[in-house]
């Protein structure tokens, strides 16, 4: 197994780092092209989660991610700082209009996650959270 | 560090048709307050179009903003639309039902008016 680690400060502007190491990764392991970018959202989402509710944009706390490269899979582990959580909500959500009548105008990111990758689990503890994102290599995939 | 202050939204009017191209490649949460604060009933017409052309990349952060041309269209009565959306960008915004909302054109349609 091959690894990918990056770790950005709890600023907004650095997960595009991660999304661009992100874009990279799966075109090395040969994924479709909509499978590159169905990695770098659900790894977008991850990220900006980690930075807004794990360590609460504090520049000073860490996002770990690290890309797990196996045979028949890539795993990304996303870590913060943070206290940790009770749970994580993947149920689907979309723009309807009792929520556009309130305001509410986010909370897709979760449920845009547990879409896009084959699965997905959260471990969580009193001195961070980690999400791991699990795409696996299909027959149409190929080593370039 | 966070803002994006270059020009992220560029302005094309003709009779009661707004054009707005997005200029940035990266609809997300560093881009996401520079666009909302386009989003104001003066900058849309009756028809307003919101142009994908050069986007690359949008996420949620990214989704919320572009909802508020959606909050700005329904309260004036506007029709909002999308143009040039990548096919992945297609998929995600059914995924979450922002195509309902801001249904996609083509560059023809917009001929007659212009």
């Amino acid at each position: 197994m091959q690894q990918v680690l990056v770790n950005i400060p709890s600023v907004p502007i650095f997960e595009r780092v991660v999304r661009a190491s992100a874009d990279e990764v799966g075109r090395a392991l040969g994924f479709s092209a909509e499978r590159v970018e169905d990695l770098k959202l659900a790894v977008s989402e991850a990220v900006n989660n980690a930075i807004d509710h794990g360590n609460k944009r504090q520049p000073g706390k860490l996002v770990e991610v690290v890309f797990a490269l196996h045979n028949d899979k890539l795993e990304v582990h996303v870590t913060d700082e943070g206290g940790g959580i009770d749970t994580i909500d993947f149920s689907r959500k979309v723009v309807d209009e009792q929520n556009l009548d309130a305001g509410m105008h986010r909370g897709f990111g979760m449920y845009l996650i547990s879409a896009l990758v084959d699965d997905c689990e959260v471990n969580s503890s009193q001195s961070g959270t980690t999400l791991t994102l699990r795409l696996y290599r299909r027959n149409q995939d190929h080593d370039e | 560090m966070t803002n994006e202050t270059n020009e992220v939204i560029r302005r094309e009017e003709f009779g009661d048709v707004a054009v707005l191209h997005i200029m940035t490649n990266s609809v997300d949460a560093v881009s996401a307050s520079a666009i909302e604060a386009v989003a104001t009933a003066t900058a849309m017409r009756p028809i307003t179009v919101l142009d994908f052309a050069n986007v690359a990349f949008i996420n949620s952060a990214g989704i919320s903003a572009l909802l508020k041309f959606v909050v700005s269209a329904k309260k004036s009565g506007y029709t909002l639309y999308a143009m040039n959306v990548t096919p992945h960008h297609q998929k995600v915004f059914k995924m979450v039902e922002m195509s309902r909302y801001m249904p996609p054109i083509e560059e023809r349609d917009l001929a007659a008016y212009r």
